[in-house]
């Protein structure tokens, strides 16, 4: 009986120990960053990938596979909060009105509080639709902070481009417009 | 008793914090989304709006389960310096009791199970088979 309960003892620490392993390895695998500034760092033109969020109007959700590979797409992580966003998004608003008939503005809203955004794009005068991330969660898959971050996805679902210099907004609008 | 004290003091100062709640409590219960840190250690834009959202939702008469709720709804339940005291946030609090108590259990059986291997148990000395004999004979030569 006694050797019964020792083995049953060690069997369930083992297990525990196996458990927690497995724990910091999937934590390890998970904390591994391959999001999709990384990959445009390593030269790589990573497929977009794919999101669910509520709109910023509060009108059902959108989706990224809905556009992605029928039409050039610019996403633009920003936030109310974030001073350098006016600036950035005021530039694609007016890209919008030159590029708005081939490809696709899309903001994302992060880390914010919703009514703040709306009342931030109505005071900027942004008209492109935003979908509201406040976890967090897409931006991180794209990249994580510092926003604003800006990005060009091809005809393809390729992300061709991040946005770092004021001279790459009309380079890679031409770009994904002939894609 | 002291368990029934303690019940008096603090359950109308919860109830009290629940209907009116304070910024500055708030301020440390709830995370700034871009610092890693609680709003009262945060002086960022982002700290900011959320400062300025639990304000105006204080003046607005929201309990604190109301504004805590706004902000898990806005930025996912992150937003929350501690796991909340129902569904899977219950685990949170309770498995490191659990933990506790059964580390308390294996020491407490370890230990006793020590503390008897150590008594020397009972036991007929053993004697040489020769000298039991010697024995057995001395005795029989003293008794006659």
């Amino acid at each position: 009986m006694t050797r019964t309960v020792r083995l049953t003892a060690q069997a369930l620490a083992v297990a525990l120990v196996v458990g927690l392993l497995a724990l910091l390895v999937w934590r390890v695998a998970h904390d591994s960053k391959n999001d999709v500034a990384q990959a445009l760092n390593a030269g790589e033109h990573p497929s977009a990938p794919n999101f669910d969020l509520p709109r910023l109007d509060g009108v059902g959700r959108f989706q990224l596979a809905s556009v992605r590979g029928k039409k050039p797409i610019v996403l633009d992580f920003w936030a109310s909060w974030c001073t350098p966003c006016i600036h950035e998004s005021k530039r694609l608003e007016a890209a919008l009105r030159q590029y708005g008939d081939r490809v696709e503005f899309i903001g994302v809203d992060t880390k914010d509080y919703s009514s703040d955004a709306r009342h931030w794009q109505r005071k900027h005068g942004i008209t492109y639709p935003s979908v509201h991330d406040g976890s967090g969660q897409v931006l991180n898959r794209w990249g994580g902070l510092p926003i604003p971050r800006i990005f060009f996805v091809d005809r393809t679902g390729k992300v061709v481009g991040e946005l770092q210099a004021e001279e790459d907004l009309p380079r890679y609008l031409r770009q994904i417009a002939a894609s | 008793m002291l368990v029934l004290v303690a019940a008096l003091i603090t359950v109308p100062v919860a109830l009290a914090s629940e209907r009116h709640p304070s910024l500055a409590e708030l301020e440390g219960e709830v995370m700034c989304p871009v610092c890693g840190t609680t709003l009262d250690q945060s002086s960022s834009p982002a700290a900011q709006q959320i400062k300025r959202v639990i304000a105006r939702r204080i003046a607005a008469g929201d309990t604190k389960s109301e504004i805590e709720n706004r902000l898990v709804a806005e930025y996912g339940e992150a937003i929350l310096a501690a796991p909340r005291h129902k569904g899977f946030g219950l685990l949170a609090w309770w498995l490191p009791v659990a933990g506790i108590l059964a580390a308390a259990a294996a020491l407490g059986i370890g230990a006793w199970r020590w503390s008897r291997r150590g008594e020397p148990e009972a036991q007929e000395p053993v004697l040489d088979p020769s000298l039991e004999r010697r024995l057995d004979d001395e005795l029989a030569r003293w008794e006659t």
